[in-house]
C-alpha cells in the first residue's frame, strides 16, 4: 500500500496543474454570470445530449451533457444564443445577462425531413471542433431504419457496422472493436454494466430499440469518467419518459412483439417509461402436432422501466431497472439466463456551473440449467456475477472555454463462477463448486476540456484506477508449468491482492478552416476482470473472472490521428483515423483450455501483448432525403505469448484486414423509405491441418501455425422498405409497415469449416462448409399512439 | 414416454459440457445428434446448411508417427510405426519399417519384432505381461533419420486398476439405447479411465472415438453406483442385442496425460463449431523430439453380463 501514496500526490498534483491557470483567466473585476438549463425535445420532453449552444458574439459555445444539461458562464452583456440540434429546428434566444439565468429550451423536431432545411448560423461541424474522435453517437431513430435480421431492431448489429468494429461471428451480438476481444468493451444501459448482451445464443441482442434514445460507441478515447475495459464504451441511454401527453408505441413482428408506454405522472415533472418485449416461437410450438415440440419453453423477454422526476430546476432523480431472460427447456430439462439492472441516479446542481450527478445500482448476470428435481438424474448447474456500484461525477462549467469534470466511482463485484449439483435424496453425483470471489474496483478522475483561441480544442484527463481482491476467496498457486502446487483460503473481508494504476487520456483538435480539422488523440486503459470465453461465436456460459496475484491487469495503449472534413454545409461529414494500440499481459488461453466449471481456471490462461493497428475512413451523410453512412476500414491485430503457436505473434481471432460497412437510407416518398446495408469483411482466421496420420481408426490432423488460414470472404447484403400510412392529424395512431429481407443475393457465409471422410471411401477426407443463413424475409408492423 | 428424451439430453448436455470431448464423439457415435437437434427447438436456427467445398492446403514436413501400448493382459503387445501424410485426399500413411524396438521396465526389456504381413507393425511374444506400478520405457531405433532423428523414446506408468465389481445394462427407451453401467469403488486419488464395449468378445470400441475416457471430478473416492460408461445402439448391426449375448467392459485405468491425449485426439477428430471449444491445437503426446503418437502402459478389468429376457431391463 505504501506505493499507494505517491500515485495519490500525483493525481493530486496534476488536479492541481490542471485547474491551476485557469484561475488566472479571469480578469479581476468582471463578474460572470451563468446561463443553464436543460435543452428537451418539445414534443415529448425528452432531453437532447449533446444539443449545442451557441454564442454568437463570442463565436464559442458548449453542448449539452450526457442529461441534456448545458451550462455558461458569461460576463454581462447582450448575447445570442442558439439552440441547435441534429433533426431539431433551431432556436435563437437573445438574452441581455445581468444575472444568473436559467433557459430551459425545447426543440422541436423536423418534421420536413424530405425538403431541403436551412439552417443558418448556428454552431454547426461540432464534430470537427470537438477534441473528440474514434466515436460514434447514433439514435434510436437512426437504428430503426436499418435493415434487420428477422426484422428485429437491434442496436448491437447497428454498431458492428461502424468502422473499426467487427461482428464476432454471423449473426452475433459480440463485437471486436479495433482488434479486441469481446469483453474489452463496457456496455452500459444507464449506467449500469451489461455482461452478457444476447439473446438466443447471440443471435439478437438485450437492447429493445423501442426503450432506447440513443447509443454512443468510444472506440478506445474513452472518456476520463470511465473505465475498466481496454477497447470500447458502449454507452446506452434509455428513454426518459415522455413529459408532455400519455402515448404508445410498439411492434409485432416475425419474432417477437414489443410494447412500450410513457407518459407524464405529473407533467413536466414526473414522467415514466415501461416497455417490454417478448418471442413467441413457444406459442407457435403449442400448435405443433408433435409431443416433443409442444411441451417445450422457448422464449425471450426484455422489460425496461423509468421514472424520471424533476423536483425543481436543480434536482432531479432517474430510476432505471432492466431485466431480461431467456428460458428455454420443459418439465425435464431447463437452460435459462438473463440480466437485471437497477440505477438510481440523482442529478444536483450546487450551483448553475456546478453539476453533479450520483449514482448507485445493481447489475446481475446469471445462468443456470439442469434438470428438474424429481426426473431421473437432476441437477442444476448454475453461475452469476453480480455489481453493486456507487459513482458519483462532477462537472464544473468554469467559462466557456473550459469545463471541468471530476468524480470517482467504486463497483463490487461478487463473482460465483460456477455450481453444479445433483438433485433429489440420492443425487447422482456430489456438488461441485468453482469457489466464488469477490473483487473491488474503484476509479477516480480529473478532466478538463479546454478551448484555446479559435483553433485548438483540447482534452486532457487523469483516471485513477484501484482494484483489490477481497475474500472469502480460494487462491490457487501454479508454478512456472502451470501446475497447481497448493491454494491458500482467504477469511471473509480480508484484501490480499491490490492493483493499481494511472490512466491518462488526452485528445486534441485542431481546426484547420471552417471545414476541416485535425485530430490526435492517447488513451491509457486498464481492465481487471475478463471473461473466460474460447468461443468466437458467443455463448451464455460466460464466465467472468477477476485479475489476482496469478493475473495482472491489462493495459492497453492507444494512440489515435485524423483528419476530419465536412462538406455540403455540414450535410457529409467524413474522416480518417489511424490507430496504434498495444495491449500489455493481454490474456489468452491454452492449447484445449477447460474454462467450465473449472476450479483452476487460471492455469489455463496464459499471458503476452497484442497489438493492433489501421486506418479507418467514414463517409456520414447527415441530413437530406439520403442519409447513412459507409465506412472501410484496414486493420492488422495479433497477439505474441508465450505457450501459445510456441510464442510466435499469430493474428487474433477477431482480425479482419479489409471490412467495409454500406449503411444507406433513401426516402423515396413522404411515406415509404428504403434501406440497405452491405458488409464486406475478409475471412476470419483460422487453423487448419497441413497434415494427418490415422490413429486407431481417425484421422488426427496436424496443424499449421495457429489462425495462418482465412475462411472464404464474408460479404451480405440486406434491403428494408418502410411504408408508413398517410399522416392524418386528427388520427393518434400512426402505423409503419416494415419489410426486410436478410441475406438478399444468399451469400452462403462460411459459419466454420468442418472434414468429413467420402461415403463411399472413409479413407478419403473433404472439407465442408455450414452456413447459417439463407435469404430471411420478416415482416414487421410498427405502431405509435 | 416421448417427451423424457429431453432428459437423457440434458444428463447429455451436463456431461458434455463437464467433459465436451468425450460425450461429443459419444453423440456421434450413437447418431444421437440429429435427436438431440430436434429437442432443442431453436435449432430451426442453428441447424444451417452444410455444403463441400474446395480447400486448398498447405503441406507440412512428415512426422514420425507411434501407437504403441503395454497392459497388464497377457498378449503379444503391439507398436506400430508410420509417417504423416496429406490430410485431405488420398490419405496413405506410408509405414515405418525395419526399426530396432524395445519395452523395459526396471527388471526387463522386451524386444519386439516386425511382423512379416503388415509392415510398420511391431509385436513382443505372446507371453508378455505389464506389472501395475511399473514404470515402462519404449525406445525406437530407426534405420533412417526422420526429422533429424534415429532415436525416439517414450515412457509410461502403469497405475493399478480400481475395484470393477460388476456391470449392468439398462435399456433407455428415450433415446432407444443400451446404456453399459459401471459399479466400481473409485479410489481417492486423481484417477482417469478408459472404457471399451465389446459384445460376444468383439470390440465394439474398436477407434479411439469409440472410447469412453473419463476423469473421477464427480465421483472421487465413491462408488460409482452404475453410471454409464457406455452405449449400444440397436440400429448398428454389430450393436443389437440377443438373448444369450455376452455383453463385456473393458475397463482401465490410465494415466492422466494418456486421458487428454485421447480427449484431445477426440476432439480434433470431431465435429466443431464456433461456439464450444476453442481454436484447434495440436495433440500433445509422450513421444520425444516432435514424433506424433503415444506409448501407453495400463491395467486392465474385464466385467461381463448376459442379456437375459427380464433381466436388467429398467426403465426410467
Amino acid at each position: 500500500m505504501k506505493s499507494l501514496i505517491p500515485a495519490i500526490i500525483l493525481l493530486l498534483t496534476s488536479i492541481l496543474m490542471l485547474t491551476g491557470p485557469l484561475s488566472a483567466e479571469d480578469p479581476v473585476g468582471i463578474d460572470r454570470y451563468t446561463i443553464s438549463g436543460t435543452v428537451t425535445d418539445a414534443t415529448n420532453g425528452e432531453e437532447l445530449l449533446g444539443a449545442t449552444i451557441y454564442v454568437e458574439e463570442l463565436e464559442a459555445g458548449n453542448a449539452t451533457n450526457l442529461y441534456g444539461f448545458y451550462s455558461i458562464s458569461l460576463p454581462e452583456g447582450k448575447y445570442t444564443l442558439i439552440f441547435s440540434y441534429v433533426g431539431f429546428q433551431t432556436i435563437q434566444k437573445t438574452i441581455n445577462l445581468q444575472s444568473d439565468l436559467t433557459l430551459n429550451i425545447e426543440l422541436e423536431m423536423n418534421q420536413e425531413m424530405l425538403t431541403e432545411v436551412v439552417i443558418k448560423g448556428e454552431m454547426k461541424g461540432e464534430n470537427l471542433r470537438k477534441p473528440e474522435m474514434s466515436t460514434f453517437k447514433i439514435d434510436s431513430r437512426s437504428i430503426k431504419k436499418i435493415p434487420a435480421f428477422m426484422g428485429e431492431v437491434d442496436i448491437i448489429k447497428a454498431i458492428q457496422l461502424l468502422p473499426g468494429v467487427q461482428a464476432t461471428s454471423e449473426g452475433g451480438s459480440g463485437f471486436s472493436v479495433r482488434g479486441g476481444s469481446p469483453d474489452q468493451n463496457l456496455i452500459i444501459l444507464d449506467e449500469a454494466t451489461i455482461y452478457n448482451a444476447s439473446h438466443l445464443m447471440g443471435f439478437f441482442s438485450v437492447f429493445n430499440n423501442d426503450a432506447i434514445k440513443d447509443v454512443t460507441l468510444y472506440k478506445g478515447d474513452i472518456p476520463a469518467s470511465y473505465g475498466g475495459r481496454l477497447s470500447s464504451l458502449l454507452d446506452v441511454r434509455m428513454k426518459e419518459g415522455n413529459m408532455k401527453k400519455f402515448s404508445g408505441s410498439g411492434g409485432i413482428g416475425s419474432i417477437s412483439s414489443r410494447l412500450t408506454l410513457e407518459g407524464p405522472v405529473v407533467k413536466d415533472k414526473i414522467s415514466f417509461i415501461v416497455s417490454g418485449r417478448r418471442t413467441y416461437a413457444d406459442l407457435f410450438l403449442k400448435l405443433s402436432n408433435n409431443e416433443n415440440l409442444r411441451d417445450n419453453k422457448l422464449y425471450f423477454y426484455d422489460l425496461n422501466g423509468k421514472m424520471n422526476v424533476k423536483f425543481n430546476d436543480n434536482n432531479r432523480l432517474f430510476i432505471s431497472a432492466y431485466s431480461g431472460k431467456d428460458t428455454f427447456g420443459n418439465n425435464d430439462f431447463k437452460m435459462g439466463w438473463g440480466t437485471q439492472t437497477l440505477s438510481m441516479r440523482w442529478n444536483h446542481l450546487f450551483s448553475k456551473k456546478l453539476f453533479s450527478n450520483f449514482t448507485a445500482g445493481y447489475s446481475r448476470f446469471k445462468y443456470s440449467l439442469g434438470v428438474p428435481e424429481g426426473q431421473p438424474n437432476s441437477f442444476v448447474w448454475y453461475a452469476k456475477l453480480n455489481d453493486y456500484y456507487f459513482k458519483a461525477d462532477f462537472a464544473y462549467y468554469l467559462t466557456p472555454n473550459n469545463t471541468i469534470t471530476f468524480g470517482a466511482s467504486t463497483v463490487f463485484h461478487q463473482f460465483f463462477p460456477g455450481t453444479a449439483k445433483g438433485l433429489g435424496e440420492e443425487p447422482f453425483f456430489s456438488e461441485f463448486e468453482v469457489p466464488r470471489s469477490n473483487a473491488l474496483e474503484s476509479g477516480a478522475y480529473i478532466s478538463n476540456e479546454q478551448k484555446i483561441g479559435a483553433r485548438v480544442s483540447l482534452k486532457y484527463g487523469l483516471r485513477f484506477s484501484l482494484f483489490n481482491n477481497i475474500g472469502t476467496a480460494v487462491l490457487y498457486n501454479f508454478d512456472d508449468d502451470y501446475n497447481t502446487i497448493d491454494s491458500t483460503v482467504f477469511a471473509k473481508g480480508d484484501i490480499f491482492n491490490t492493483y493499481f494504476g494511472l490512466e491518462p487520456r488526452f485528445g486534441i483538435s485542431y481546426s484547420l478552416n471552417e471545414v476541416s480539422s485535425l485530430k490526435a488523440s492517447y488513451a491509457r486503459n486498464r481492465q481487471y476482470i475478463h471473461l473466460a470465453s474460447n468461443s468466437t461465436a458467443g455463448t451464455p456460459l460466460d464466465i467472468w473472472f477477476s485479475s489476482s496475484p496469478n493475473v495482472k491487469p491489462q493495459i492497453a495503449d492507444q494512440v489515435a490521428l485524423g483528419y476530419f472534413r465536412n462538406f455540403k454545409e455540414n450535410k457529409i461529414e467524413t474522416s480518417l483515423e489511424v490507430f496504434y494500440k498495444k495491449i500489455k499481459n493481454a490474456i489468452d488461453f491454452k492449447d484445449h483450455a477447460e474454462l467450465l466449471l473449472n476450479q483452476e481456471l487460471e492455469g489455463e490462461l496464459r499471458f503476452g501483448e497484442a497489438q493492433s493497428y489501421g486506418l479507418e475512413l467514414l463517409v456520414k451523410l447527415t441530413e437530406g432525403r439520403l442519409t447513412g453512412w459507409i465506412s472501410y476500414t484496414l486493420s492488422h491485430s495479433e497477439r505474441t505469448i508465450a505457450d501459445i503457436n510456441n510464442g510466435k505473434a499469430y493474428v487474433s481471432p477477431y482480425d479482419k484486414p479489409h471490412d467495409i460497412s454500406v449503411v444507406l437510407n433513401y426516402s423515396i416518398s413522404k411515406s415509404l423509405v428504403f434501406g440497405m446495408n452491405w458488409v464486406y469483411a475478409t475471412g476470419s482466421p483460422v487453423t487448419f491441418p497441413t497434415g494427418g496420420t490415422w490413429y486407431q481408426g481417425v484421422r488426427l490432423p496436424i496443424y499449421s501455425d495457429r489462425n495462418s488460414y482465412r475462411l472464404p470472404d464474408y460479404h451480405r447484403l440486406d434491403f428494408s422498405f418502410t411504408y408508413k400510412g398517410k399522416q392524418k392529424k386528427e388520427r393518434k395512431w400512426r402505423g409503419e409497415l416494415n419489410v426486410s429481407v436478410y441475406n438478399v443475393y444468399n451469400r452462403k457465409n462460411t459459419w466454420v469449416i468442418n472434414f468429413k471422410p467420402e461415403e463411399n471411401d472413409p479413407t478419403k477426407l473433404y472439407a465442408e462448409k455450414t452456413y447459417l443463413f439463407g435469404i430471411i424475409p420478416a415482416i414487421t408492423y410498427n405502431f405509435k399512439f | 414416454m416421448q417427451k423424457k428424451h429431453i432428459c437423457l439430453a440434458s444428463s447429455l448436455l451436463l456431461r458434455i459440457i463437464l467433459n465436451f470431448n468425450i460425450i461429443l464423439n459419444k453423440i456421434h457415435k450413437l447418431n444421437l445428434t440429429n435427436k438431440l437437434i430436434k429437442l432443442i427447438v431453436i435449432i430451426i436456427i442453428f441447424t444451417g446448411c452444410t455444403e463441400k467445398i474446395d480447400l486448398e492446403l498447405d503441406e507440412s514436413y512428415a512426422r514420425l508417427v507411434v501407437d504403441g501400448e503395454i497392459t497388464s493382459e497377457k498378449k503379444s503387445h503391439q507398436v506400430k510405426l508410420s509417417m504423416t501424410s496429406s490430410f485431405l485426399g488420398e490419405t496413405h500413411d506410408p509405414p515405418v519399417t525395419g526399426a530396432n524396438i524395445t519395452i523395459s521396465s526396471a527388471t526387463t526389456t522386451f524386444i519386439l519384432q516386425e511382423s512379416q504381413s503388415e509392415p510398420g507393425i511391431y509385436f513382443t511374444t505372446p507371453d508378455v505381461q505389464g506389472i501395475p506400478g511399473e514404470l515402462y520405457q519404449l525406445d525406437i531405433e530407426l534405420p533412417v533419420e526422420i526429422n533429424g532423428h534415429k532415436h525416439y523414446s517414450a515412457s509410461s506408468m502403469m497405475f493399478p486398476v480400481a475395484l470393477l465389481d460388476s456391470i449392468g445394462l439398462k435399456y433407455d427407451d428415450r433415446w432407444d439405447v443400451w446404456e453399459v453401467q459401471c459399479y466400481a469403488l473409485d479410489p481417492p486419488t486423481i484417477d482417469f479411465y478408459m472404457f471399451e464395449i465389446l459384445k460376444n468378445s468383439i470390440m465394439l470400441s474398436d477407434t479411439l472415438s469409440d472410447k469412453m475416457v473419463v476423469d473421477d471430478k464427480l465421483y472421487n473416492g465413491q462408488y460409482t453406483n452404475g453410471i454409464g460408461v457406455g452405449w449400444l445402439d440397436p440400429e448398428k448391426p454389430g450393436e443389437k442385442l440377443y438373448y444369450g449375448d455376452t455383453v463385456t467392459l473393458r475397463m482401465s485405468r490410465i494415466t492422466e496425460e494418456h486421458a487428454y491425449f485421447i480427449w484431445e485426439v477426440q476432439r480434433e477428430s470431431g465435429y466443431n463449431n464456433p461456439m464450444f471449444g476453442g481454436p484447434p491445437a495440436n495433440v500433445v503426446g509422450n513421444i520425444s523430439d516432435g514424433a506424433i503418437g503415444f506409448f501407453a502402459a495400463y491395467s486392465v478389468e474385464y466385467g461381463s453380463t448376459v442379456y437375459e429376457e427380464q433381466k436388467n431391463i429398467t426403465y426410467y
